[in-house]
């Protein structure tokens, strides 16, 4: 872990105001590897893997460099794992610097003020760490730049999508690489990229849109194309979301920002109507839908029943996948996922005539 | 179950029947407005309001306790809802929604004017909604900023120096909330907030709160428990709903007087007492006879739950000058006091010690996620406090993983290995 780099549990820390104070953003992610002291201090089946691994981090010392861990409040289980790091270096098991964003994504009318204000408060935070305050105008130059790579961004979300030119594993890798990427870096990779897949030949086989459960890596990308299909987009802020709207240049330029993460950042507790809008809007355009509840799942299985019925009203087939999201699926799913994309490929036959 | 010891018992359970039959009469007949509500939501602003409200999680333990849940909780499988879902806080939308697969207590759950939620658990936003949606009523949610500050001794802080005990920025999010909360039932009752009925409505509280306490310190103090903890919890709980009502302070009262009773005449819940017991975590609602089992063969008796310890030390707010921050103070936290590091395990161990327990029951809930959460906390810093503890797997609405026998096998041998020895 390199100095001056602030580690934040989930994209939901406006990355502008970190680069802005001085520091690079390094998000939490998943993975399949073990995580034996964190498993002493958080419960099972609560916690997931990016949290687990966060955790068994700074257990480890591994993140002594980092000049502050942030955790937004866009998940329950992040909520706790701040309480639990907190509680950690109270009793000398870690010595991290640790901090709550307190993000709310509620629709109450008091919310957007306090959001603002935890994002100033956020900012000062940091200011303090790194001995630099910067002006609005750095933050609008941050601002810039991000929506530069937005832009860019969004030029491989196109190349997913009706058209499929680029696999959902490849796609996710560029695309995720947006938050902890230099955005004049990213801008310069991401173009390139787009360049090189538009000039290439459309992919052949069902679409396939990845819902449920957030993922934050490609594991489940690659399980469902070892099939045959295309995952055109999927939900979460690593992929499809990644970018989104940029940010507009106000006059308050921290205010911009907490509306932007308040409204775009999808977690456990993005508002449900907002997460149904999005899945409406990709159904258009993919020939079958794979559904992640992990065991971990404590939200987006409430969404399941009224998802199913679309799906079954649309004569859209469908997978639902109960597994770790980093492990790869069990046999019996790959029967499952073979069987959909199978089906799918008829369909598809069916509607090309 | 075990035959009910206190006559406070009877009329609690007695009241409770009876007010639900009286909310039906008046939401049917007179077509009178009432909420449903998550535990934590300041029910005191419904009442003053005019807006009778029930709990979900007292709707959630009566569905369980009359052996209903399980055909509610099946028909939310055969819909697809996975088995790692929150189940105890989705019972009663799970009654609603499939309401033709069981027979809901007295009647069943008619059709809100309102739902209103704490926004603690993920899950809340999803259940409240779908909820809501099948009953076409109105949602209003109260959202939960995270605690970044938390003192030390929150039992202590709380009645006195309740200001403290919240960041400023929290206190007035919440405040702001309920003033919003306020607009909303004004709207619904055509009545406005009086605030000083507020202030006074929140000193009977702490009138009742005190009772309380006082009845808590006659259980700690006394040489064997004159009340058994599932007598305290209907005694407590069937108040807590209407709490600060002329009836919940009498009842407090009558159940104080009972108990106090008991312990001026050597009345024990378990005569010839050798183990005191407590239970960490909601209540296994589906098999209340779990808490009286211990009783004969090992004279082991529950002693403490949360439920008659939290009223006292989570409700009392002294200084009511500003009535609304007091009762936002008080909603702020609840989550952290009763399950998140440090502030959940301290208060255990410090009540523990106060009862002078000999071993501690964890649940570790199969499917309520976030109350699973600061479990090995407690667990640990009840074992280095020298006090056993035994984890408890189940489920507290749902009995249909519930090996009844095999954890009473398993409380007997933690007796017997490290309780009584």
């Amino acid at each position: 872990m390199q100095e001056l780099c602030i580690v934040a549990s989930w994209p939901a820390v406006p990355v502008e105001i970190v680069r802005a104070a001085g520091f690079r953003a390094v998000m939490a992610r998943g993975a399949s590897g073990p995580t034996p002291a964190a498993d002493a201090h958080l419960e099972p089946g609560i916690f997931p893997s990016r949290l687990r691994h966060l955790v068994e981090d700074v257990l480890a010392g591994r993140l002594s460099d980092a000049a502050l861990i942030v955790i937004p409040r866009t998940s329950d289980a992040d909520y706790k794992c701040f309480l639990y790091l907190r509680e950690f270096v109270r009793k000398g098991l870690a010595t991290a610097p640790i901090v709550l964003f307190d993000l709310l994504q509620s629709r109450g009318a008091e919310v957007r003020n306090h959001d603002v204000a935890r994002t100033r408060a956020l900012l000062d935070t940091l200011a303090s760490r790194s001995g630099r305050m910067p002006s609005a105008d750095d933050i609008r130059r941050e601002i810039t730049r991000a929506n530069a790579a937005r832009a860019a961004a969004r030029r491989l979300v196109a190349l997913r999508r009706i058209v499929p030119r680029v696999t959902g594993s490849a796609a996710f890798r560029l695309l995720a690489a947006f938050w902890e990427m230099e955005p004049d870096r990213y801008v310069e990779m991401a173009n390139e990229a787009a360049n090189r897949i538009a000039a290439g030949p459309p992919l052949a086989g069902p679409r396939v849109l990845l819902t449920g459960a957030p993922v934050d890596g490609q594991a489940l990308h690659e399980a469902i194309e070892s099939h045959g299909a295309i995952v055109v987009a999927e939900v979460g802020p690593w992929g499809s979301s990644a970018a989104g709207d940029d940010v507009p240049l106000d006059d308050d330029p921290v205010a911009a920002l907490s509306d932007k993460y308040r409204t775009d950042s999808i977690g456990a507790r993005t508002p449900v109507d907002s997460l149904r809008g999005w899945t409406a809007r990709m159904l258009e355009d993919v020939d079958a839908v794979v559904v992640s509840l992990p065991p971990d799942d404590a939200v987006f299985g409430w969404d399941y029943p009224a998802l199913r019925d679309v799906l079954k009203a649309r004569r859209i087939p469908h997978v639902c996948l109960r597994g770790d999201q980093h492990l790869a699926p069990t046999p019996a799913e790959h029967v499952q996922l073979g069987a959909m994309v199978s089906a799918a490929s008829q369909l598809q036959e069916t509607r090309r005539g | 179950m075990a035959d009910k010891q206190l006559d406070a018992t009877r009329a609690a359970s007695a009241f409770q029947k009876q007010w639900f039959a009286d909310l039906r009469r008046r939401v049917f007949d007179e077509r009178q407005p009432y909420a449903l509500l998550q535990a934590d939501v300041p029910f005191e602003l419904f009442d003053l309001m005019g807006v009778a409200a029930v709990s979900n999680q007292w709707w959630a333990s009566i569905v369980a306790a009359k052996r209903q849940a399980p055909r509610f909780l099946d028909a939310m499988d055969a819909d697809g809802l996975h088995g790692d879902l929150c189940r105890y806080c989705s019972l009663g939308y799970a009654s609603t929604r499939y309401r033709g697969a069981g027979d809901p207590p007295w009647g069943g759950l008619p059709t809100p004017r309102l739902l209103c939620a704490r926004l603690t658990c993920d899950c809340i936003h999803r259940v409240f909604q779908l909820w809501a949606d099948t009953f076409g009523a109105e949602l209003f949610e109260i959202d939960h900023p995270g605690a970044g500050d938390l003192p030390p001794r929150w039992w202590e802080l709380g009645r006195y120096r309740w200001r403290e005990l919240v960041e400023p920025h929290r206190l007035a999010f919440v405040v702001s909330t309920l003033e919003n909360l306020v607009e909303r039932l004004e709207a619904i009752s055509g009545r406005r907030l009086d605030r000083d009925a507020l202030r006074a409505r929140l000193e009977l509280v702490n009138r009742q709160e005190e009772v309380f306490d006082a009845a808590r310190r006659l259980i700690a103090t006394a040489p064997e428990c004159p009340v058994r903890m599932t007598e305290q919890i209907t005694n407590v709980m069937a108040t807590q709903w209407v709490r600060g009502s002329e009836w919940a302070l009498a009842h407090a009262r009558a159940f104080h007087d009972e108990v106090a009773e008991r312990v001026h005449r050597g009345i024990a819940a378990c005569p010839g007492e050798r183990a005191r017991l407590m239970w960490i975590g909601a209540g296994l609602w589906h098999d209340t006879g779990f808490y009286t089992e211990f009783e004969t063969s090992h004279r082991a008796v529950f002693v403490w739950s949360m439920y008659l310890a939290f009223g006292p030390d989570g409700y009392i707010r002294y200084g009511l000058d500003d009535p609304m921050a007091a009762l936002a103070s008080r909603t702020a936290s609840f989550n952290e006091y009763l399950h998140n590091p440090p502030w959940a395990a301290d208060w255990i161990v410090h009540q523990a010690r106060e009862h002078r327990i000999n071993g501690a029951l964890v649940l570790r809930p199969r499917s309520m996620k976030p109350a699973g959460t600061g479990r090995f906390f407690i667990e640990r810093a009840l074992e280095d406090a020298g006090i056993p503890v035994l984890p408890i797997d189940a489920d507290v609405v749902d009995a249909r993983g519930w090996d009844a026998h095999g954890a009473r096998a398993g409380v007997r041998s933690f007796l017997e290995t490290r309780v009584l020895q």
